[in-house]
């Protein structure tokens, strides 16, 4: 029997598998499950700024017409924050009294501001660490590169100041020195970094010829880009890294774990096959590891890493060069 | 409400109408200018804190304001109007000089048009769908001028109508709450033959209209001749009696009441949960109003006391924070400041309030939002940490939403007003476990009937909406009455 | 209406009325409040009810005479009505069955203890009872909580009667004694924050009954407003019993002084 314990989030987890933050992890039943079928750690869903934004306006839009001018709503922006956390923290404690695994808090910002007050209240709540999506779309044309990852870091360091738990950090590969933004959050105190976020991508639908949604969830094909990114900085920076997108089965999570992750996170996956794939999911790991003889994640974590593997330089490459042969069989 | 086509159409086609459009050419209606409101000077007016602001129309300044209506075809600001006031009726008395007529046009459909005339935002109901804003986009006709006007005339002429009302029927019905919205309901149905009562918690009847709107904009004498009038009327009314506690629902029930109108209002002040909050000197719109309005705190010779602040600021942009600002200013503050975190324009207070609080010498701290208030050692307010905010993108109002900035300015303050907004009062619905209620704690009624999960119960007003203006209240309490009445009917065979 | 039916002095300056009001003495329940207002210009006062009579309607309420509206209140008589009266308020207490209750009272905090001491007594507890004064002719209700008490420990300041020594002294004495199921604590707001601290360290659940400034009494105006367990809650309709552990006692302290100077200066003006 393999070991499979491993860190992440600055917490010891029984094994690398963490269920992701997403609609699945709303729900206390979910979670049983999730904890039943031997998950590491769960992530709850996120409590976002934005949805508070998107039902304020929902409230004016159905209180619309001629009168939209209501006094009380003016500020009701206050009153759903407050009663959105006030869920959100009777979350975190039912669920920490329903399961003992690590279970950890998960704010969704766009701005800093007040949400950094948020994270002392999931402490309180009992949360076992804090993973901060921090949310950007580099859209706005007139904001430099480094007053978007001056944004990331201050947010981070304002949390860190107010929490005692653990504090990770999920984002999105829209950098434009990744590697360095990741070395400056390490720094700046993060327990881990999780990659990548997935982003909510449009699509066109050519029958009507309008915008719509791509696919919400990720796809198997998804998986490359997080394991370059793993693998790169593994061995690297100051914090324990997870990858997360596209990791659907248990070889890919081995993959990850061997590029040099410490944890893999996963939810789409469990939108197809249910909470309890879980099992599955570790015993095939576990299977694998037995047939390799490995006998902890310890000793295979990063065995394929850009510092350990024989060959680095397929992280670095991002040109297909005839000469390095391989397709050309 | 749906407006009765037919009878707009039989009264327009009256020989008084008829006549009266052809006295004066459309053409030069068109030229006169809208009427200006006479005002009590600002620097006299700061000095008091229970003489109007607003002094009213001559009979000739309304006479030809009331000129300037075309009499449309198809009224539109009858639209605009909550209570469907058959707006051009009343408008063309004035013109002819019949005020009282105009007067008892008013009271077909509004039980408190003294009131309405004072604090409703025309500009965004009946004067918004005004022929001249809309097709001519020139000033409309102060049809809220003109209300006011009808009313105080036929007040002051010490002969009010009383309003038909039909043989009492014999059946008993309640409203829980005096504010606009019950009184509404309380007028329609005691016309219906009903026998209302009408049950209030505090020691005055009039809900908001008494605690929460100053005297330097609706006196609270105007307010107690609406109500004398109700009275005349046969509406039956009980002070410091609290449904639910006094004595439930079912007890009134025993005693013979077979239907219940719920306008108990958005009783609790909000906060905005930052830190310092609590320090004395800093209080709720509603509690700063109350002391003042109902209580009578300002004047000495009364036992409840308020506090005054040198320099006050309040938080909001809303009618009551003016009406709190102003107040403060009238208390004596030598700095009255509004700290609001939108701009000007956005401001959802009615545009006159917004005028008279600038006259007046308010200060307007816009695009700021408080953060952090500290104190002396006594605990009393004295400082307080505003952030500085910018408008972003449009929301669904319309309006741009304010997006905090890292930059901070610190004020200081003595009292502190916060009006940021009411919740609906829990009471009933704690008493009433099968009543639906909302996320928010309003209760939830279907829409056209304002009738709850409870079939003999109705309601409307702040506690279903959250938060309304005075008309819009009347409007579900005019609603509530119509469709009580039709359940009444079916259910007792009336 | 809420016509005075009875009068009577419990010590120089405490006095206990009977007001006719048969509504609220069928409904209220212990740990209600009514709120009255004597005369068109009074203020609206909050007051516990200390007992009720179903059978003749009425309402008695003890009322210490201190302050502008309380000596208004004091000098009515027999036979005259009481302007405004309304309630019950509050929440009530939530009187069960758990074992050994310790109820403690300080000053004129006794008579709100009374109604609860008899409720927790009728519902089958053994009720412990400490009652504490600055001096023995201060000391009210001592007969009636003896009759609805197993026990009563009575302390005084200045050792006129009982012990001498603060009421926390009784209590930690009893606690000590006997195995305490749940206490609850009226009196002054300092009574209560050190009563509370003391049966922390004991952990026994406690409940305190706050007497916070009101005008309104039914959520309106958010004047009674009070930090419990990190968050601001109204005791007019929260309360008035918390939790007496996560009451925010210095913060309570602080909001009761909001008016004091005005009251001076409304005292200095009837003089």
């Amino acid at each position: 029997m393999a070991n499979l314990s491993t860190r992440f989030f600055g917490l010891e987890l029984k094994n690398p598998l963490v269920i992701a933050s997403s609609g699945l992890t709303n729900s206390l039943e979910n979670i049983k499950i999730f904890a039943e079928s031997g998950a590491g750690a769960v992530v709850l869903k996120s409590i976002f700024e934005e949805e508070v934004y998107f039902e304020y306006e929902e409230m004016m839009r159905k209180q619309g017409g001629s009168h939209h001018f209501h006094e009380h709503l003016d500020y009701f922006d206050y009153q759903i924050k407050d009663e959105n956390v006030k869920d959100y923290i009777r979350f975190i404690s039912d669920v920490k009294e329903a399961v003992d695994i690590p279970v950890v808090g998960s704010i969704n910002c766009i701005s800093s501001g007040d949400w950094v007050q948020f994270a002392s209240k999931i402490e309180a709540a009992g949360a076992d660490a804090i993973e901060l999506n921090l949310f950007i779309l580099p859209s706005d044309l007139n904001k430099s590169a480094s007053e978007a990852s001056e944004f990331y870091l201050s947010t981070v360091k304002a949390v860190l100041a107010k929490v005692n738990i653990p504090v990770s950090v999920k984002i999105s590969s829209y950098f434009s020195n990744l590697g360095g933004m990741v070395k400056e959050l390490a720094e700046a105190g993060v327990a881990g970094v999780t990659m990548f976020n997935r982003f909510y991508s449009p699509d066109v639908d050519l029958n009507s010829l309008s915008l719509k949604a791509a696919n919400v969830l990720s796809s198997p094909s998804e998986y490359v880009m997080p394991l370059r990114w793993i693998g790169l900085l593994a061995g690297r920076v100051e914090c324990q890294l997870a990858a997360t997108t596209g990791i659907h089965d248990a070889d890919t999570a081995i993959k990850m774990l061997l590029a040099g992750a410490d944890a893999v996170q996963l939810a789409s996956i469990f939108y197809h096959k249910g909470p309890a794939y879980a099992k599955e999911l570790l015993a095939e790991m576990e299977k694998w590891m037995d047939e390799k003889g490995f006998a902890s994640v310890e000793e295979m974590k990063g065995k394929l890493s850009f510092t350990n593997a024989k060959n680095p330089g397929w992280y670095e490459r991002v040109q297909f060069m005839n000469y390095f042969g391989e397709y050309n069989g | 409400m749906t407006v009765n086509t037919d009878y707009l159409k039989e009264q327009r086609g009256q020989e008084w109408r008829v006549e009266l459009r052809k006295k004066i050419k459309n053409k030069d209606r068109l030229t006169i200018e809208r009427v200006k409101m006479p005002e009590m000077d600002p620097m006299e007016r700061i000095k008091y804190q229970d003489k109007e602001v607003n002094l009213g129309l001559t009979l000739d300044a309304a006479m030809r304001e009331a000129s300037r209506c075309m009499d449309c075809a198809n009224p539109t600001c009858i639209e605009g109007c909550p209570v469907s006031i058959n707006i051009p009726k009343f408008v063309k008395n004035i013109e002819r000089g019949e005020i009282l007529d105009a007067a008892s046009t008013l009271k077909e459909t509004s039980a408190l048009p003294a009131v309405c005339g004072r604090v409703c935002p025309q500009e965004k109901q009946c004067e918004a769908r005004c022929f001249y804003v809309e097709k001519m986009k020139k000033d409309p006709v102060a049809i809220g001028y003109l209300e006011r006007f009808a009313a105080d005339y036929e007040r002051e002429s010490g002969s009010m109508s009383i309003p038909n009302v039909e043989d009492a029927n014999g059946v008993k019905v309640a409203t829980i709450g005096s504010g606009p919205a019950a009184l509404s309901f309380a007028g329609d149905m005691v016309k219906l033959g009903y026998d209302v009562t009408v049950f209030e918690a505090l020691h005055e009847i009039g809900g908001v209209l008494k605690y929460g709107i100053p005297e330097f904009r609706l006196p609270n004498s105007i307010v107690d001749v609406e109500l004398d009038n109700l009275r005349k009327m046969g509406v039956k009314f009980e002070t410091n009696f609290v449904v639910g506690r006094t004595a439930s629902v079912e007890d009134l029930e025993e005693q013979g009441f077979k239907a219940f109108f719920v306008g108990s209002g958005a009783g609790l002040p909000r906060f905005m949960n930052i830190p310092g909050e609590n320090y004395n000197g800093i209080m709720s719109s509603n509690e700063y109003l109350t002391r003042v309005n109902l209580m009578n705190a300002a004047d000495d010779s009364y036992d409840t006391p308020v506090l005054k602040g040198k320099n006050v600021a309040v938080i909001g942009g809303g009618n009551t924070a003016m009406d709190s600002v102003r107040t403060a200013k009238r208390l004596g503050a030598e700095r009255a400041m509004i700290i609001y975190r939108r701009s000007l324009e956005e401001m959802p207070a009615r545009v006159e309030e917004v005028k008279h609080a600038m006259e007046e010498g308010i200060e307007f701290i816009n695009l700021h939002n408080p953060v952090e208030y500290f104190a002396n050692e006594n605990g009393r307010v004295n400082k307080m940490k505003v952030q500085r905010m910018e408008l972003g993108e449009p929301d669904a109002s319309g309006r741009r939403r304010p997006v905090a900035l890292d930059e901070y300015v610190e004020l200081d303050v003595d009292l502190v007003v916060v009006a940021v907004g009411v919740s609906p009062n829990p009471l009933i619905p704690s008493c009433m476990p099968d009543l639906e209620v909302s996320r928010w704690g309003t209760i939830e009624v279907n829409e056209d009937k304002m009738q709850t999960s409870i079939p003999q119960l109705f309601a409307g007003g702040d506690i279903v909406r959250g938060g309304a203006t005075v008309i819009l209240a009347m409007g579900d309490g005019r609603k509530a009455a119509e469709s009580m009445h039709g359940f009444l009917k079916e259910k007792y065979n009336l | 209406m809420n016509r005075i039916v009875n009068k009577q002095y419990l010590s120089e300056n405490v006095v206990r009325m009977e007001i006719e009001a048969p509504l609220i003495a069928r409904s209220r329940k212990p740990g209600n409040f009514i709120i009255l207002r004597i005369g068109e210009k009074g203020e609206r006062i909050p007051l516990t009810i200390a007992d009720s009579d179903i059978t003749n309607g009425t309402i008695s309420i003890i009322v210490q005479n201190v302050g502008v509206s309380s000596k208004k209140l004091c000098t009515l008589e027999i036979g005259d009505e009481v302007t405004d009266l309304v309630g019950p308020l509050g929440k009530p207490t939530n009187v069960h069955k758990v074992g050994t209750i310790l109820a403690m009272g300080g000053g004129v905090g006794i008579a709100p203890l009374f109604p609860i001491v008899k409720a927790f007594k009728q519902a089958g507890n053994r009720v412990v009872t400490v009652l504490a004064a600055r001096s023995k002719d201060l000391l009210i209700l001592e007969d009636e909580m003896r009759e609805w008490s197993d026990e009563v420990v009575v302390m005084t300041d200045d050792g006129s009667y009982g012990e001498k020594g603060l009421i926390t002294a009784g209590a930690e004495r009893v606690i000590q004694n006997e195995k305490i199921d749940e206490c609850i604590a009226i009196g002054p707001a300092v009574m209560m924050k050190f009563a509370a601290m003391l049966t922390k360290k004991y952990e026994i659940p406690t409940q305190a009954s706050l007497n916070s400034i009101m005008v309104d009494g039914t959520g309106m105006c958010g004047a009674c407003r009070v930090t419990v367990g990190g968050k601001t809650k109204f005791t007019c309709i929260d309360g008035p019993e918390f939790n007496a552990h996560e009451i925010d006692f210095d913060e309570m302290l602080m909001r009761l002084q909001a008016y004091v100077k005005e009251e001076k200066d409304a005292q200095a003006e009837q003089q």
